[in-house]
């Protein structure tokens, strides 16, 4: 579960509020620049609100002793310095949170990289980049997941992987949090932000409304012409 | 701790230094042979062997930047803005305690080199010149090997202060090899003797190149006091800094 309560920060972010539940895919929409990173950002203690509470499970991220095991992250790029190999970068990872090195293995299985473990990640391909940090994600088996732009960088098979791989993730009653600029993607709930500030909230059916897509709504909310974003 | 230094041990670069660190000195001791002749002929032997350990230095300096440096280079082309830091700080989210275990484990790396480099740098100078060594001493050792350390600990502060390494490693380079500007101004004032990277070194060195003389503890104290101001502003900053 995963609360943003009135999370402020001048001239970039007003008084956001939302919630994302457990078992459900949220997505978190919004054009480039209306303040997507940002908050996610702040819910993950990179950065500072200047006002308001991010809690995850009722807690700030950064009180967590073992932040791996309840949040999964996925960011911009790899997290991977690019003369580690893969799996150098995700046993540090798993030793800096007391996780078995068993886990690194598996990670590497599950998002498909298995073959590349001692590959260098400044080889990477973008696509295996994501798929690393990903697996950096899933490391701690956390119950929330936070990604921001996931798709960012990847083909279609790559999506379609990743959407089934979300919507896996919620059926086992995880909290999934997706940021995106892109709508082809079944989410359960849906916040969308612009300039700042959350212009709708709820389930999709509810913010669809009387449009004939969600990406009519959206649309309509954030005054985008179809070109401009 | 035992993430940062298994995060170090997988750099490359990591490598470079320890080895270049681990292997200088001793070299130097065959290398200088000619240099360390004049000086026996001149009667200066009191550091003879520990002078050839400013070289290894070098590998201590470039352990002490690739711990900050690394987390500030970028991941990749297709994403300029991603660095590791982000990673780094969503798996040790408080910051004091990242940088307390980051300067253990550079510290506990680099004292474990700078003894042993020392050791093998006076013990060889025993083999190869077995009349005009000086006796090996271990308290000498450990000054130099805790000389080694507050120097890459400073490395680590200036790099923390400035994300980037390139700029900490030039400055250190330079001054540590091509020129010394510490040095130089030592010509105009003595109290530039007591600027952090050379004071150190009067904890294991007995002679006096910079015609300045300082008790070894002082200089311990000096430096000492020099290293935690730096750290703290280095921390400072990153506690201020958005990541």
């Amino acid at each position: 579960m995963i609360s943003i309560d009135r999370v402020s920060r001048p001239g970039i972010l007003h008084e956001v509020s939302f919630v994302a539940r457990p078992g459900r895919v949220t997505g978190f929409l919004g054009p480039n620049g209306a303040g997507k990173t940002s908050t996610v950002r702040i819910l993950l203690g990179l950065d500072r609100a200047a006002g308001g509470t991010a809690l995850i499970n009722n807690r700030a991220y950064a009180s967590w002793p073992r932040p791996l095991t309840v949040v999964g992250a996925l960011l911009d790029g790899s997290g991977a310095h690019r003369a580690r190999t893969a799996r150098a970068h995700l046993r540090w990872l798993a030793a800096s949170n007391g996780l078995p090195r068993g886990r690194v293995g598996e990670v590497l299985d599950v998002v498909g990289l298995a073959g590349a473990g001692g590959k260098r990640a400044g080889r990477f391909s973008l696509g295996m980049s994501r798929r690393l940090g990903l697996a950096a994600a899933l490391l701690g088996d956390p119950p929330v997941l936070v990604l921001d732009e996931p798709f960012n960088g990847l083909d279609p098979a790559g999506i379609h992987w990743m959407r089934e791989f979300l919507r896996r993730c919620a059926g086992e009653g995880r909290t999934v949090l997706l940021s995106s600029h892109l709508l082809d993607f079944p989410v359960d709930d849906v916040v969308v932000i612009n300039h700042g500030r959350v212009v709708a909230r709820g389930t999709t059916a509810e913010v669809t409304g009387e449009h004939d897509s969600l990406e009519q709504a959206f649309l309509s909310l954030t005054g985008a012409g179809a070109g401009s974003w | 701790m035992r993430a940062e230094l298994r995060k170090l041990f997988g750099l490359p670069t990591a490598w470079v230094g320890l080895v270049l660190g681990l292997i200088a000195a001793p070299a130097l001791v065959f290398v200088n042979a000619p240099g360390v002749r004049r000086a026996i002929e001149s009667g200066e032997i009191a550091d003879l062997g520990y002078e050839n350990l400013g070289i290894g230095l070098l590998g201590a300096l470039i352990l002490g930047v690739v711990t900050v440096s690394s987390e500030y280079t970028s991941t990749g082309d297709d994403s300029p803005g991603a660095h590791q830091m982000t990673a780094t700080l969503l798996a040790m989210p408080r910051r004091t305690r990242l940088l307390v275990a980051k300067g253990m484990a550079l510290a506990l790396v680099v004292a474990v080199q700078g003894a042993l480099t020392a050791s093998a740098a006076v013990l060889l100078t025993e083999v190869v010149l077995p009349e005009y060594a000086p006796p090996f001493a271990p308290d000498r050792i450990a000054a130099a090997a805790l000389y080694w350390t507050l120097l890459a600990l400073l490395a680590y502060a200036v790099t923390l202060i400035f994300r980037n390494g390139v700029i900490t490693l030039t400055v250190f380079i330079v001054n540590s090899t091509v020129v010394s500007v510490s040095y130089l101004l030592t010509k105009l004032t003595p109290w530039a003797a007591y600027l952090p990277d050379i004071v150190g070194a009067h904890m294991f060195l007995r002679g006096d190149a910079t015609g300045v003389r300082i008790a070894p503890l002082t200089a311990g104290l000096v430096m000492t006091a020099w290293v935690a101001a730096l750290l703290a502003v280095a921390g400072y900053l990153f506690h201020r800094r958005p990541a």
